[in-house]
């Protein structure tokens, strides 16, 4: 298909400006948490940094609580990953390959508990978790992001699953493999693409939750970098150059999961198999 | 190596019946093949003798055991399936090598058979690649290698060789033929293609709508179909059936006539009692058993509407009286001429009586 250069300047106009409004907030981000605090607060905004300073950082990883936040963080959305992907792959296996009574209306109805704005149910697992005594521990909120990322993520897994071909399971069945080999050993290298798409999304779920990590946990030393945040600015009135270095910080084992899972984001894994 | 039995076998999917009480032997060793028209339960029956498909009624037996409940993997087939369902993470060696893998022989053993089921299958060379770097025929290669490693009772193959290309078919048909003359396992075989049904087969069973019509040696079938069905799906181009009336019958010899389609009268042996005087039939002729009209026994004329000219054969289309299409084959292409009005011998041996309900008589 050929494009006139009407319609490439349109086209390309259309991305760029689209890439500014996605980028620029993040460009302020990254640039203020380097600019000296004079710089941040001055009345003429600055696009372009006029001066260079470590000092947030440095104050971030030295005279804050960010490092205990951060691996708060950090470990509370590892579990939730980990335990998010090793449960949906199983139940959309489950939802798409076997046949149950209620197959059907269940896996419609799992999608419900996205109906439920999280405040409703906040009060209520509160004094379910108060009585189990998870209150104020790091597996409330892995239980909580789990919970809450699971519906999607089956959703989003079972649509991977449907791309490979049936034919391949049968055959792994006739050479003799027992179903979890062949969900392990078979179909999750297929669906490489679909497991790294649901971890991102289970990650980033449970690293920007706020609402329950701010109410299951209560502990200074135990919250999570939202939540943390919100502690930044009261404690130290608003320091914007810490807020600005912290958030570019927040960013970083994102970017870092990112480049790790990146690779399994190939397309054309199933070739050669069919046809 | 096993004998198969089938003991009215039926299938249902919820109401409707696919498969109507299929009853069927296949010997040790024995080659059969699957045809019929599309959706007439082909894959339907070979899942079912793998055990991919549950059986709703009747018996499957392999090797002289009850396998309708079984698991596939213990039943001690092997299925090659039309898109071959490779694993395409999996190296050609770990394809091949995965049905022992599941059955816990040990890595020596697997590393041999892998490599014995390579050699006969000249795939040596590639066993270390994925099968996305494989020509077509090469990937249903390693999936015939998968099926031999776990030296089965029973091959079943549905449609292998379907997305291949012609000049490959005719490789991989010849290697298949073959893999079956070097084994010597039983194998069962779905196809669409007429000349793997008759290349391949030590017998074919014809099937339509879930039960089947025939079964047989590929030359029996040919020569001795049964009904109208049969005869008309075995052999290419399809057998002519001309609508005729009988004249007279004296024992197993009719005569008959089909003035619309210019024979004045034939005299045709029956399989038992001829039907009687003024019975509706057809007569079914196989295109390539035309002859030159004089010296025949009898003659249909027609107007040639189309000529194909293959180089080595010619087909001419000829409509008879009533409308009908005739085929015609002929060695020699300048026999016909479009546009003219031409008599075509046939031999009275050569040709089959069938019923109003397409049985033969
Ligand atoms: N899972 C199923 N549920 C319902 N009906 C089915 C199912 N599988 C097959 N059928 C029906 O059973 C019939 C036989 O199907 P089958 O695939 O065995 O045909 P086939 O002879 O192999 O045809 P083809 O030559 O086109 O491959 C078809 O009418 C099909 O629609
Ligand atoms: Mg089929």
């Amino acid at each position: 298909m050929k494009r006139s250069w009407r319609q490439a300047t349109a086209l390309f106009g259309g991305l760029a400006a689209i890439a500014i409004i996605i980028g620029l907030p993040f460009w302020w981000v990254v640039t203020g948490s380097i600019k000296l605090p004079r710089e941040i607060i001055q009345r003429q905004p600055t696009m372009f940094p006029h001066s260079f300073t470590l000092q947030h950082f440095e104050k971030l990883l030295q005279a804050s609580d960010f490092p205990i936040y951060l691996l708060n963080s950090v470990i509370v959305a590892l579990f939730s990953t980990a335990f998010t992907v090793l449960m949906a792959l199983p139940a959309a296996y489950a939802f798409f390959r076997m046949e149950f009574p209620g197959r059907n209306t269940l896996y419609r109805t799992i999608l419900l508990a996205y109906a439920f704005p999280g405040v409703v149910v906040l009060i209520p697992l509160y004094g379910l978790f108060a009585k189990v005594g998870l209150i104020d521990s790091p597996a409330a909120l892995v239980i909580v992001n789990v919970a809450l990322a699971l519906p999607f993520s089956i959703w989003m897994m079972r649509s991977f699953l449907a791309t490979v071909p049936r034919e391949i399971e049968e055959a792994a069945v006739v050479d003799g493999a027992p179903t979890t080999t062949i969900l392990v050993r078979i179909l999750m290298p297929l669906i490489a693409p679909g497991i790294a798409s649901v971890a991102i999304f289970a990650f980033i779920s449970s690293w920007t939750e706020y609402l329950f990590a701010s109410v299951l946990i209560v502990s200074d030393a135990r919250r999570t970098i939202p939540v943390g945040f919100a502690g930044i600015i009261g404690q130290y009135q608003i320091d914007w150059g810490l807020l600005l270095a912290g958030a570019t910080a927040a960013i970083v084992p994102v970017v870092i999961l990112f480049a790790l899972v990146g690779r399994w984001f190939v397309s054309g894994l199933t070739e050669g198999a069919v046809k | 190596m096993a004998r198969l039995s089938l003991k009215s076998v039926k299938k249902r999917f919820g109401e409707t019946e696919v498969i109507r009480g299929v009853d069927l032997g296949v010997e040790d060793g024995e080659f059969v093949v699957f045809v019929g028209p599309s959706g007439c339960g082909k894959s339907t029956l070979l899942r079912m003798i793998a055990g991919l498909e549950t059986t709703t009624e009747g018996r499957i037996e392999i090797g002289g055991r009850d396998v309708t409940g079984e698991d596939p993997a213990k039943r001690g087939i092997a299925m090659v399936f039309q898109t071959y369902a490779l694993y395409p993470h999996m190296t050609v060696a770990t394809n091949m090598g995965f049905p022992l893998e599941m059955a816990k022989r040990p890595k020596d053993e697997i590393d041999r058979k892998v490599r014995e089921a390579a050699k006969v299958l000249h795939l040596e060379q590639y066993l270390e690649r994925k099968p996305r770097e494989l020509s077509g025929g090469q990937r249903q290669r390693v999936a015939i290698g998968r099926a031999i490693v776990r030296q089965p009772g029973v091959f079943l193959f549905d449609e292998p060789l379907s997305n291949l290309d012609a000049e490959l078919r005719v490789q991989m048909r010849i290697e298949i033929a073959r893999l079956h003359s070097e084994l010597n396992t039983t194998m069962i075989y779905v196809t669409h293609d007429q000349v793997e049904a008759m290349t391949l087969a030590d017998k074919i069973v014809v099937l339509r709508a879930g039960s089947i019509e025939q079964v047989g040696a590929p030359l029996e079938l040919y020569e001795n179909p049964d009904n109208a069905f049969v005869a008309g799906f075995i052999g290419s181009p399809r057998m002519n059936f001309v609508p005729a009336t009988v004249k007279s019958a004296n024992g197993n010899v009719a005569l008959v006539t089909a003035p619309q389609a210019g024979l004045a009268e034939l005299t045709v042996t029956t399989r038992g009692a001829a039907p009687a005087a003024g019975s509706d039939v057809s007569i079914g002729i196989r295109p390539e058993h035309f002859v030159a009209a004089d010296g025949a026994d009898a003659t249909l004329s027609g107007k040639i509407t189309i000529v194909e000219r293959l180089g080595g054969v010619s087909y001419a289309h000829a409509q008879l009286g009533n409308g009908d299409m005739l085929t015609v084959e002929s060695r020699d292409a300048r026999e016909f001429s479009t546009g003219v009005e031409t008599s075509f011998g046939i031999r009275q041996s050569r040709v089959f009586l069938f019923d109003k309900q397409g049985r033969r008589v």
